[in-house]
């Protein structure tokens, strides 16, 4: 009896040993899109996932959270543990914007998240409805003067990029435009075409086609310097704003205490899916380049550099959340 | 020709192996589950959600299509053969249906309800092909306040055409549109009803809703009734009706075909009432002698042809404009959300294969199921003959799983049955759950392109009747919501209703 139960036991030790030795990943895993589905983040969010459901031979499931610009995602994985099985697309709203922007988020960007590697850094583009007699953004912003209140802007939420390059714009070219916030990119974009709306600061992947398709005109880009994928497109720094600079960038977080085997693990093969002839290519067609030196501690230092950038944005522009 | 091109580009999408199966499997199961008892479409559609997760977007809605119009065709054949009707657009046609089979006339109705379906399927997918574009067109001169108009439009017709009393009917849609304000406003960011509770900030998943609320209570409210079915399992031996039976209900058909295709593309409309208004109709309209209520083959006909009509045009204002007309339309914009496709009128456009994949996946689907349904009469009664006792526990079980793989969280399962219990307190009060779930889906889409129209026209509401679309829509509201209050056709509704 005494030698059955050390049997038993033995076994029960060797049994235990090893599921503590199985590998990173031994169950799905979870990829949280804290935005709705068919946007540019979702587009590259499932692309991603599929790779690495291929090599790790896990499903990787995207979820997603729409909402709160991003917040109600970032939540989610906030409170998710850091065991490797929650991951993030986070974006400039998530951890940079949204902290300045909203009287309250419910997580804290720097504190409760780990980031891992970022996966695009993408050019909003200032795009007018044709039927908007401007050609440049100086007479966009002689107009806007000249009829105060009467332009709106679409963007895709309360606190995205679209929605702050706008309010940046009024305050550096002091005009009074209305923002009117939809529930994603597709609808906002689909009122600017209709003329609901007169413009838009849309990201380069939504606003290249209907321009190449003469359905809207293109005036200028908001970063400092001009995109590749449009070398003729002046920027909105150099077209009469100096400094205005403004992209949308994302990449892929886990929830703070995430072991940093994983961290450097999940780099990696993101690195690896990114450079892939498919991704890179989605990646060109955004007007966006895989980034160099993508480790952890880069993306990190990079996330805390946008934060501080933003937090001056948001208060110079004056626009708040509650 | 375009729509030759197209309709060609639909059929090269529609007839490929993969999409033959999905479009096989979907109108089976909707042949199932119009013939069980219990379960119906929007509860079958609802469990089957999580699966689409890992098709093609164009596979996973040509089966949810077809469980969709395949449910119209099974429901028929239990109201035939037992009086039971197993989906509520049959109901109208159990009443001729089941007096036919007891006089020995089961083949000519089960035969006539599968051809009238098939020519009213027909009928209705031309009518798809050659008006869904058009109104694509017309899509694009839908801004907010026309969408706002159409809403409202469609909520006072959700009542209008709700069969049982106006003010429950309304009642259930306030009730919806208040369930449907609970989550996050996505414009100001501000969670609304959530109490704090991180599931809620999402809002209520209509799944979570329509399982509970139709397929759980459902079978809590049968569990109550002590029914006693017998199963007529007489000789059909005449499969076919006969060449008169078929040439006195051709003018039945075509009627059904035209009111269940005129009342399919309206919101609120869908084959439910199409059934209901074809019925009445054709009790006014057919040539006398007639037999209505003794077992009359039109009025198989024009119901059967109605239903069918109806469930095919109700998909025009899902592909062009994004707006669901009923329950299952709405789960289907779930189905399309979830594949990452934003329902409106770019779809047309922008995913010719998914839009005209689907048009002519339905006239394949109609195909199979006349195919299917005539010889398969046998084995689906077969199935009636399991005990209740040992399907609903099955059916439980599905509805739990499906609706705790939306999400992986057991929060929904509980909310699920918090629905249910809701439903079977509104099946007691008779209180229908389709206008909640129209109201729940079209309410808080009606508030934001309220708001958003207030924005864009500076806080000016007469924008609402200065457009000329949205005027025209309100004024048909307007309208609609007179002829209820019109005490003549109340008395005319509650008429119909009598019958049933």
């Amino acid at each position: 009896m005494r030698l059955l139960s050390l049997v038993v036991a033995a076994a029960g030790v060797a049994l235990a040993t090893a599921a503590f030795a199985q590998p990173y990943p031994s169950k799905p895993i979870r990829f949280v899109v804290p935005f709705p589905p068919g946007g540019p983040l979702d587009i590259m969010g499932r692309a991603i996932a599929q790779k690495l459901a291929d090599v790790w031979g896990q499903p990787v499931v995207v979820d997603n959270r729409p909402g709160a610009g991003g917040g109600i995602g970032a939540e989610i994985v906030a409170k998710s543990p850091g065991d490797g099985y929650t991951l993030l697309m986070g974006a400039v709203s998530t951890h940079a914007i949204n902290p300045s922007l909203y009287a309250k988020v419910p997580y804290d960007p720097q504190k409760d998240f780990v980031p891992v590697a970022l996966v695009a850094q993408v050019p909003n583009i200032l795009v007018v409805n044709p039927s908007l007699p401007v050609q440049s953004v100086k007479e966009l912003i002689d107009y806007a003067r000249a009829k105060p209140g009467a332009l709106s802007f679409g963007s895709g939420s309360t606190g995205s990029t679209g929605h702050l390059a706008g309010e940046l714009f009024k305050t550096m070219a002091g005009v009074d435009m209305v923002h009117i916030p939809y529930k994603g990119g597709a609808p906002a974009m689909q009122d600017l075409l209709a003329g609901q709306t007169q413009l838009m600061f849309d990201n380069l992947a939504n606003a290249l086609p209907q321009v190449k398709a003469g359905k809207l005109r293109a005036l200028a880009v908001t970063t400092l310097k001009r995109a590749p994928t449009l070398p003729d497109l002046p920027t909105v720094a150099e077209s009469g704003l100096p400094g205005f600079d403004l992209t949308t960038w994302f990449g892929v977080f886990v929830p703070a205490g995430t072991p940093r085997e994983t961290v450097a693990k999940l780099n990696a093969e993101i690195v690896k899916a990114l450079a892939s002839k498919d991704l890179a290519d989605r990646l060109a067609a955004m007007g966006a380049a895989p980034p160099e030196n993508n480790t952890p501690e880069s993306f990190a230092a990079f996330v805390r550099a946008e934060a501080a950038k933003y937090a001056q944005v948001v208060k110079r522009s004056g626009a708040r959340v509650d | 020709m375009d729509l030759l091109n197209n309709l060609a580009l639909g059929f090269t999408v529609a007839l490929s192996f993969q999409n033959l199966l999905w479009c096989f499997l979907g109108v089976l199961l909707g042949t199932l589950v119009g013939v069980l008892p219990g379960i119906g479409p929007v509860a079958t559609i609802a469990m089957l959600l999580p699966v689409t997760f890992t098709l093609p977007p164009v596979s996973a809605l040509i089966m949810l299509a077809g469980i969709y119009y395949g449910a119209q065709y099974g429901g028929s054949t239990t109201a035939i053969l037992v009086n039971l009707p197993g989906e509520s657009s049959s109901v109208v046609t159990a009443l001729d249906g089941y007096q036919m089979a007891r006089q020995g006339r089961a083949g000519p109705a089960l035969g006539i309800a599968a051809l009238g379906s098939f020519f009213a399927g027909t009928v209705s997918t031309l009518v798809i092909a050659l008006f869904a574009p058009p109104l694509a067109e017309v899509a694009l001169k839908f801004g907010p306040t026309e969408y706002f108009s159409l809403m409202v439009l469609g909520l006072i017709a959700a009542v209008v055409l709700a069969h049982g009393s106006l003010i429950k009917a309304i009642a259930m849609v306030i009730l919806g549109l208040l369930l449907g304000l609970v989550g996050t406003d996505v414009n100001s960011g501000v969670a609304r009803y959530s109490f704090g509770i991180s599931e809620l900030s999402d809002g209520i998943g209509f799944v979570t809703v329509a399982m509970g609320v139709f397929g759980i209570s459902e079978i809590m409210a049968n569990l109550q009734q002590q029914d006693t079915r017998d199963i007529f399992v007489a000789k059909i031996d005449r499969l076919l009706p006969s060449m008169d039976d078929l040439k006195k209900c051709i003018p039945s058909v075509i009627r059904g075909t035209v009111l269940g295709s005129a009342l399919g593309i309206l919101p609120g409309g869908g084959a439910l009432l199409a059934s209901f208004a074809a019925y009445t109709l054709e009790k006014k309209s057919a040539k006398p002698p007639r037999n209505f209520g003794k077992g009359d083959i039109r009025g198989v006909a024009a119901p059967e042809s109605a239903n069918n009509a109806g469930a095919q045009t109700s998909f025009i204002p899902l592909l062009t404009l994004g707006i669901p007309s009923n329950p299952v339309m709405a789960l289907m914009i779930g189905a399309m959300m979830i594949q990452g496709i934003a329902p409106g009128p770019q779809v047309m456009t922008e995913r010719p294969q998914l839009f005209w994949g689907m048009i002519a996946s339905m006239w394949v689907g109609n195909l199979m199921l006349v195919i299917l349904n005539l010889p398969l009469i046998g084995m689906w009664i077969k199935l009636l003959t399991v005990p209740y006792r040992l399907l609903y526990p099955a059916i439980l079980v599905f509805c739990a799983i499906g609706v705790y793989s939306v999400n992986n969280a057991s929060f929904d399962i509980y909310m699920m049955a918090i629905f249910a219990v809701l439903g079977y307190v509104w099946v007691k009060l008779e209180c229908e759950p389709a206008p909640l779930i129209l109201g729940f889906i079209l309410g808080p889409m009606m508030e934001e392109n309220l708001r958003r129209a207030m924005l864009l026209s500076r806080g000016d509401p007469s924008v609402f009747f200065t457009k000329p679309i949205s005027a025209v829509l309100l004024g048909i509201s307007l309208v609609l919501l007179l002829i209820v209050l019109s005490p003549s056709i109340k008395k005319k509704r509650e008429e119909a209703f009598q019958e049933a």
